[in-house]
This record gives C-alpha cells, structure tokens and sequence, in this order.
C-alpha cells in the first residue's frame, strides 16, 4: 500500500508567504517572480521534501508531481485581464506565464529537480477520495516510486495549500487513504 | 540623467518583482547573462513593455533591443533621446 | 487493450472528423490573417468558430440559455463521437475526461473579479458532462498544451486501474482577447501562416477547436488503439523549453523500444513554429534516434489548437494511419533545426503500423503516447 511520508500545510495568503520564505534562510531570488499559489506550493514543498530528506538539487527521475485545486489560475487570470483594458493596454508577460495553474508544478520540479510527470486537475472542493485517484494513475507510470500530491488554492473557498509526499508500497508512515488524509488535514 | 536612472530601477524592482531596493542595481550592470542581475527572456519582454508603457518607445526588433536593455545605463541613454512621454 | 471507439472533430472548418478530415487532405486551412478580431492592437493568423453557427447548431435545448458557445461545442462534439461508439455516455462505467487550457476565460471581461462560476474549468465539465446524463464526477485536466494527450493518458488509466469501460474524451479551446494578448505580449505569434521547423519560422498561429475521443476497453473500435503514454518534466524553466529536450527525451524512450521503433509509420510532432520548441523536438528526436522517421506537425494546417490540440492531431493522424499517409506540414522548405527531420510538404505514403505523438508546454511538461493500428477495419 502506498504510505503518505510526510506533509505539511500553509495557509496562502500573500504576506504570510514571504515572511515565512525569509524565516525559512531560504536563499531562491526567482521566488519573488512567482504568483501567490506557485510561493504557497514552493514552500509547502519545501517543508513536505525536507522532512523526507529530498529538499536538493539532485535530479529526481523516479518523482511526479500531482496537484489540485479549484479556481485553476483564476487568482492569476484576473491580474493578467487588468493589464489588458480597453483605456490601458499593457499586456504583462511575467503575468502571463502564470496563467496556467501547472506551472505552480513547474516551480517545484525546478527548485527540486523533479524529472518524473507533473499533472494538474481542477476540482470542486478538495476530496480526499479523488487525491487518492489522482496518485494511483501517477503510480501507473512503474518509474515513479514517489508522489509530492497535495491541493493548492489561493484564491475561493478553501484557500490552503496542502501536500503530502507519498511512496509506492513503503513501510513506516502512514497508508495513504482518504481516511488518513482527512485525519492529518483535520477535514 | 540619474533621476531617469532611479526611475528605471524602480520600474525593474516592481515589474520584474525583485528581491532588492533599487539602489542595489549598479547602472553599469550587465542585466542578462551570468553576471549582474541574471534577468531571463520573459523579464526582457517585460522591459520591453515598460519601455512603451512609461515612455512610449516600442521596440519591435529583438537584435536592437538586446544593445538597449544591456543595463540600466544603455536603456537610460535610449530613452531620453527616443522618448514620446 | 484500450481502443478508440469514436470520434469527432469541429472548428471553423467543419463539423465531424470525416468532413473535417476529407477538407485538410484535400489542402484546406482555416488558417486567416484576423484583423481587428478581439480588439487586440496587432492582427494575427488564426482558425475561429463562427458562435453563431454553434448556438444554432445545439439549438434551444435544456442548458441553451447558460451554456457558453465552449461547452455547447464541447457537447455537440461529444454528442457525435459517442454515437459512432455506440456507447452509454450516461452509465456509471464511463468516466469524461476533459482538457481546456483556459475554459470560459473571456468572460472575464464581463466579470473582472471573478465572479462568474463558469469561469471555473470544473464547472464546464460538470455542465457538459452531466447533459449526458453521467453520474461521475468528469476529471478536469489542467496541463498547458499538452493536456489533450494528458488526459487521454488519464482516461487510459481510468480505465485499467479503476475498471471503467468507456472514458469520453474532451478537448476544447476557443480564443479571446485575454489569449491572443498573453501569446502577443511573449511574442510568440507568427504574423502569417506558421512554418514549423523551418528556417524562417518566426512563432505560432493560435486557433479555435473542440474535439472528442471515446476510448474504450471492450473490443477493437475503429481499430487503432492507445499503447503507451507519459509525460515528463524537464524542470528546466516554467515558459521555455529545456535546450537539452529533457523532459520529451524521457517520455518518448518511456514508450518508445526497438520493436516500437521499427512499426512506425510517422510521428506527429508538436511543431509549434516557435524558434525553441522546433529546436528541441528536433533535439529530443536525434537523442532517441528516431531523426530519420517520416514525421509531421498539423500546426501549418489547423494553427495551435491549445487544450483541443491533443485531441484533434490524434483523430487525424488515427484516419491517416488507417489511410496509410503520412500529412504535409505545409510551410515546412529548408530545415531549420540543429537536427533535420523527415517532414515534407507533400503527403507520402505511411508504412507502419503504429504513430507517436508528443507535445510540450508552459511549466516544463512533455508528453508522449503511441498509438497502434490493430486490423484492417
């Protein structure tokens, strides 16, 4: 059975993410480039992969990358539309490119080296039910023995970041299960 | 000519959402390439659209417009013999 | 075995895979210089819809007064597909599975802060999933342009772990200002008809699709299966290829073997027209020595379809293995890349009988599936 390694969990609003970057000595200029859900996802991973020993920059070929929220980019999408009014026309490249909400994925398999899949879904609400899905179609690539999974919303309803990092068949942890997930993330 | 400059670095802190002040750019300071400020390809289209949102000079050619951005000096210089704002 | 069943192509060239199919093989594009289109300052190429003919198509049906011109298309589209199946849509043993890069995203300009719950992918998905009656939540893939594949990979997947025995497919895109402005400001479009991997390539044509595939696990379909799929990473850069080609090198050896290698009639290309993402296919194809395999790229003949382009390409590069040729990519005359490929401007005959497939987009992901005739239907 698959067991959940370690997680961690972050609420994402924008001050809270900064500060805690600085407390953490981090030392990453390209974070500051970053939207609100790539900063809360970045850190959340931090946390998820140090605890399990994997917070480097060694290329991580047997790692995917599986994250959900529900607005997509929508937090993004708004700031982007702004900068292309009717009075004011000044599309915004660097707010552009995070009109997309996998590239929170991309942020995290740069800062960890993570070669394996990235895959981003949008659903309502955060279902454990469905995490556990989403993980079991990313083990079916027989490559990957490591999942970082979680739920990455900043911008409606459940405005949290949470992740997990899950191991094929491992011993220790906890099983990963809708049950479990639900117990750690006190839903 | 050094209030332009300010000016510039200003617009590059807060577009290009640095980790620094402004008064930490030197405006000798290679903008691109390993050295200096290492700024990527999605930060020169952003210079691109300050150039034209702050003082109404579009740059269309990508050859000319990497002498230009080379670092705050040469883009102070190309502005205030190019501005219309 | 996972099987195509059914389905179904439409953009502004036509509605369904065979009308749509006999247009493009007979040299039709609905590649067009739009001027104007969308209020954006500069006129760029592209393929659109006409929304008029989309309402008047799905009629006054439940749903006709909310739907958006997207998910009218998404369900017309799915509604033909399913029919050439013959499947159940509304059973609980059919999952949908849906890839848009940007759903109902105009109407942000009505609803600037957010406010419109179509905005929200899930609900579009919901909403058209549920004209069919389906009981299942649809999984909504969110993966940059490589989402067409990708969630064909998930419905793959549905279907071998979970048991489910049909998966519908989705694929959609339309344009909007919001687009058209984001691809203008990185400058990646070209300002006439794309020429991918060639030497004066100077970026993409974005355009409008929708397009359904029914994937299923019982029988042969239309006698082309889904073999293999991955995707991987290049963590590299989140808007620009990795140079390496990395993450597409991956994911086609993750698929790819010699006796794979050998069957292989063409591979469909991303083949965007952009200076970087040409460059690396052709990098990430050298790497896996498959340089010499007669390939295309669809970019030059129905521009870059976003979300719907996985879906699209494959339907078409499905009736072109049937039909045993290999598609022009019109536009292609001196090579351009560090590593030439076999494209041609001509079709060419097809002998082989298994395709590859492999995508890329913003975040660093690639992906790969292959495809493979399995009889003489």
């Amino acid at each position: 059975m698959s067991r959940i390694v370690s997680y961690h969990s972050i609420t994402a609003e924008d001050g809270n993410l900064i500060a805690l970057y600085r407390s953490l000595g981090i030392n990453y200029p390209k974070f500051f480039k970053m939207d609100r859900m790539s900063k809360a996802g970045f850190l959340a991973a931090e946390a998820v992969l140090g605890q399990a020993g994997l917070r480097n920059e060694e290329p991580k070929d047997d790692v995917s990358i599986v994250l959900v929220n529900s607005t997509a980019s929508t937090v993004d999408d708004i700031e982007f539309q702004k900068t292309i009014g009717d009075q004011e026309y000044f599309p915004s490249p660097s707010l552009f490119v995070y009109t997309l909400p996998n590239v929170v994925c991309g942020e995290i398999a740069i800062r960890n080296r993570i070669l394996g899949e990235t895959s981003f879904y949008v659903q309502e609400r955060f279902d454990a039910a469905f995490l556990v899905r989403a993980v079991r179609w990313a083990f079916a690539d027989r490559s990957i023995g490591k999942v970082l999974c979680g739920w990455t919303e900043c911008l409606a309803g459940d405005r949290v970041c949470r992740m997990m990092l899950v191991e094929r068949d491992g011993s220790g942890g906890t099983g990963f299960t809708e049950e479990t997930i639900n117990e750690i993330f006190k839903r | 000519m050094e209030e332009l400059k300010q000016e510039i670095k200003k617009q590059i802190v807060e577009s290009l959402n640095l980790d620094m002040t402004p008064e930490e750019i030197d405006s000798r300071e290679p903008l691109f390439g390993d050295t200096g400020l290492g700024l990527d390809s999605v930060d020169a289209l952003e210079l691109i659209v300050i150039m034209e949102k702050f003082y109404g000079i579009k740059l269309t050619d990508p050859n000319q417009s990497k002498g230009i951005l080379q670092s705050v000096d040469t883009m102070a210089e190309y502005i205030a013999a190019n501005r219309t704002k | 075995m996972v099987a195509i069943a059914g389905h179904n192509i439409y953009t502004g060239l036509g509605f369904g895979s065979r009308a749509v199919y006999d247009r493009v093989r007979a040299g039709s594009s609905g590649l067009a210089l739009r001027e104007g289109t969308f209020g954006v300052p500069e006129p760029f190429v592209a393929s659109l819809f006409d929304r008029s003919a989309i309402r008047e198509r799905f009629g006054d049906r439940d749903g006709a007064g909310t739907m958006t011109p997207l998910e009218m298309a998404m369900v017309l589209s799915a509604e033909d597909a399913v029919r050439m199946a013959g499947i159940d849509a509304s059973s609980e043993d059919t999952i949908f599975v849906i890839s848009t890069t940007k759903g109902n995203v105009e109407l942000l300009e009505n609803a600037p802060d957010g406010g419109d719950p179509r905005l929200a992918l899930w609900h579009s998905a919901r909403t058209v999933a549920s004209r069919f009656g389906n009981p299942n939540e649809p999984v909504c893939v969110s993966n940059a342009c490589t989402s067409g594949i990708c969630a064909q990979i998930v419905a793959k997947r549905a279907i071998e772990e979970e048991g489910y025995t049909h998966a519908v497919v989705i694929g959609a895109d339309m344009l909007s200002r919001f687009v058209v402005s984001g691809f203008q400001c990185l400058k990646a479009l070209s300002g006439k008809r794309c020429r991918p991997f060639d030497r004066e390539r100077d970026g993409l044509n974005l355009s409008e699709g929708v397009a359904t595939l029914v994937l299923t696990s019982t029988g042969t379909g239309i006698g082309v299966e889904l073999e293999d799929g991955c995707i991987r990473n290049d963590a590299n850069h989140i808007s620009a290829p990795s140079r390496t080609a990395a993450g597409q090198t991956a994911a086609i050896r993750a698929v790819m073997d010699e006796g794979r290698a050998a069957g292989l009639a063409f591979i469909n290309l991303h083949g965007t027209a952009t200076l970087y993402n040409d460059s690396m296919e052709s990098v990430a194809l050298h790497q896996c020595g498959l340089d010499g395999v007669p390939a295309v790229s669809y970019k030059s003949i129905f521009g870059h379809t976003l979300g719907a382009a996985g879906v699209i390409e494959t339907v078409i590069s499905c009736l072109a293995l049937k039909e045993r040729v290999v598609f022009p990519t019109p536009g292609y005359r001196e090579c351009g890349v560090p590593y030439p490929l076999s494209l041609s401007e001509d079709f060419r005959p097809a002998a082989g009988d298994r395709f590859l497939k492999i995508m890329s987009g913003f975040g660093g992901i690639n992906a790969a599936t292959l495809y493979r005739r399995t009889g003489d239907e």
